[in-house]
């Protein structure tokens, strides 16, 4: 009897010591969730919750004319993103794996753009992509003879080109996730690979990319997940223009909350925005792993 | 010479044996060429910034050239003067320094709990922090955003230090370290009479330096260049730190120039930070400590 009340006194002396990182990731986490959808249901007026109006503000949301526009050009950084920014640290990572010159350069000099603060970043491109001749790559596409571009303002290029300033900032970081695993494949495959006779590509594309399909899985759903609330880029490059061409529906949130005070309007779109990416995760593994049953 | 050093080569599909072949050796060569081209990609938008800030409005709107066609020191004293920049990085200073303590005490003391103390219950815990993970964070800044102004934490930086210590990759990161101490020194501390929260403080703190310090530094990083929720809490307040500034820029732009300046202000630390703790930096970053 004793006994067990010792152990009780101890549970409770570790809770205590966990319980104010717990009550910050309730406050900051876990109940903003929850918030999120019972505001959803709720008449406002700023910070005030007025009447239960059930899903009201879901139809009302739906109904803005941004809507449209902002749901398909989410899909298509998500697009964008999966047709450039997955790829490319995967090749950076089997490219620097396969240096022994200058690797720790490779390693260091592709991360570095990922410590340059996001904001920074945005502006910097900014100036590489105005249009005329000022624009840092109209003079460098000045000097190989091709005539001054509008980047940015072309509606058809606007999200590709944001997804390009995100993968030129991010791609490192993940290439050295990449990397870090290439190295722990066992040197034993390559030999008896090239015993048989593989040349170098057939090594690579039978063992450096199979053992890292698991890892770029995993990336892709992290990826997809952070991708569709791309938010600040086009809010700061182009305000969601031109002629909302990259306006996303982070930046619909961030117009209902932040411009016009509308918190029950913004946390409809939020939760719509949450349920949007549990459906595509759960759709994901549902297939990855029908695939794998194979 | 250049291709023996491929005979030390112990990851990757590429081998010494393969240096006897031509064709293979070419290879090699463009290989690390087109790893060249990739660090100047990287790299060029960084540098252009360090050079073309250094340009007078005139010769940044005539003179194409990479180089400016004198270095205006002067003209860049002058922005920081203007901009207020001195006020700016003071408050930066101090969103950075109380959000990186946060980070350590509170994730730190979560982990320790999860790893080491293992109290009845604790697997609720692990499971809510492990979905953290997966939560889309910004989805939720409209809740929160509102709950900061309800308690009335507004125009103070107390919410968004706070705001540091609940991160899950931190927790995540903080407990896999903490799960390899040595478990009989942690329990014969507590029997010597060393009560929980001293045996974190006099033991599992000084045994974790190496996963403090990529902690701290993801930190310093993160919250130097953190502004949605600082733009929020302190836009107005007279407590704007450097990126609230930059993310003002949107809707009062200035000229080029000192807009560009203005950048490479928000650059010079995180860029300092980065050259001195590079291996530390990079080695965290490759064992997935940090996303985005």
């Amino acid at each position: 009897m004793k006994k067990k009340t010792k152990f009780k006194r101890r549970d409770l002396m570790s809770w205590l010591v966990m319980l104010p990182s717990v009550i910050l990731f309730a406050f900051y986490v876990w109940e903003p969730l929850l918030e999120n959808v019972r505001l959803s249901l709720y008449s406002t007026i700023r910070y005030q919750t007025i009447d239960f109006v059930g899903l009201a503000n879901y139809s009302r949301v739906l109904k803005v004319p941004d809507f449209m526009a902002a749901f398909k050009n989410t899909f298509s950084y998500t697009f964008w993103s999966l047709l450039i920014g997955f790829f490319v640290p995967m090749i950076m990572a089997v490219l620097i794996s396969e240096t022994v010159h200058l690797k720790s350069f490779f390693r260091v000099g592709v991360y570095f753009p990922n410590i340059v603060p996001g904001l920074a970043t945005i502006w910097i491109w900014n100036y590489f992509f105005t249009p005329g001749p000022t624009g840092v790559l109209n003079i460098l596409l000045g000097k190989i003879g091709i005539a001054p571009q509008v980047w940015l303002n072309d509606s058809r290029w606007t999200i590709p080109l944001i997804v390009i300033t995100m993968t030129w900032k991010a791609a490192g970081s993940t290439a050295l996730i990449y990397m870090a695993s290439i190295s722990g494949i066992s040197a034993d495959l390559y030999e008896a690979a090239t015993i048989d006779g593989a040349t170098i590509w057939q090594r690579i594309k039978n063992i450096t990319l199979p053992s890292i399909t698991g890892l770029a899985r995993t990336l892709l759903i992290l990826q997809v997940i952070s991708v569709f609330q791309i938010l600040y880029e086009p809010m700061v490059l182009k305000n969601g223009g031109p002629n909302n061409a990259s306006i996303s529906l982070m930046m619909l949130v961030y117009r209902f909350a932040f411009r016009d005070s509308d918190f029950s309007g913004a946390a409809a779109m939020s939760v719509m925005i949450c349920i949007i990416l549990i459906l595509l995760s759960g759709l994901y593994m549902k297939l990855t792993r029908k695939k794998e049953e194979y | 010479m250049f291709f023996k050093k491929y005979y030390d080569k112990r990851d990757g599909a590429i081998r010494g044996y393969d240096m006897h072949s031509r064709s293979s050796r070419v290879l090699s060569v463009l290989i690390m060429l087109m790893c060249v081209v990739m660090v100047m990609i990287a790299l060029f938008p960084i540098v252009w910034v360090f050079l073309a800030a250094f340009k007078d409005i005139k010769d940044f709107n005539t003179n194409v050239s990479l180089l400016p066609s004198h270095f205006d020191f002067a003209g860049v004293a002058k922005t920081w003067g203007q901009l207020k920049f001195s006020k700016f990085y003071v408050n930066s200073i101090i969103l950075v320094v109380g959000s990186v303590f946060c980070a350590i005490l509170f994730n730190g003391l979560l982990a320790y709990g999860l790893a080491v103390l293992k109290p009845k219950g604790y697997k609720v815990i692990q499971a809510l922090v492990m979905w953290s993970l997966l939560i889309p964070s910004t989805a939720s800044i409209v809740a929160l955003f509102r709950n900061i102004n309800m308690l009335g934490m507004s125009r103070s930086f107390l919410p968004l230090w706070l705001a540091y210590g609940a991160n899950a990759f931190w927790v995540v990161l903080f407990k896999e370290f903490f799960e390899e101490l040595p478990t009989e020194l942690l329990e014969a501390a507590r029997l010597d009479g060393c009560g929980t929260l001293q045996v974190f403080l006099k033991m599992v703190l000084p045994l974790s330096k190496p996963i403090i310090m990529v902690v701290a530094i993801f930190a310093v990083t993160t919250s130097w260049s953190d502004f949605l929720l600082p733009y929020l809490v302190l836009n107005g307040s007279g407590k704007e730190t450097v990126m609230v500034k930059l993310f003002s820029f949107k809707d009062t732009p200035t000229n080029a120039v000192a807009m560009l300046r203005a950048v490479m202000f928000s650059i010079i630390p995180p860029t300092i930070l980065f050259v001195l703790f590079q291996k530390q930096i990079t080695d965290g970053a490759a064992a997935g400590a940090v996303k985005g």
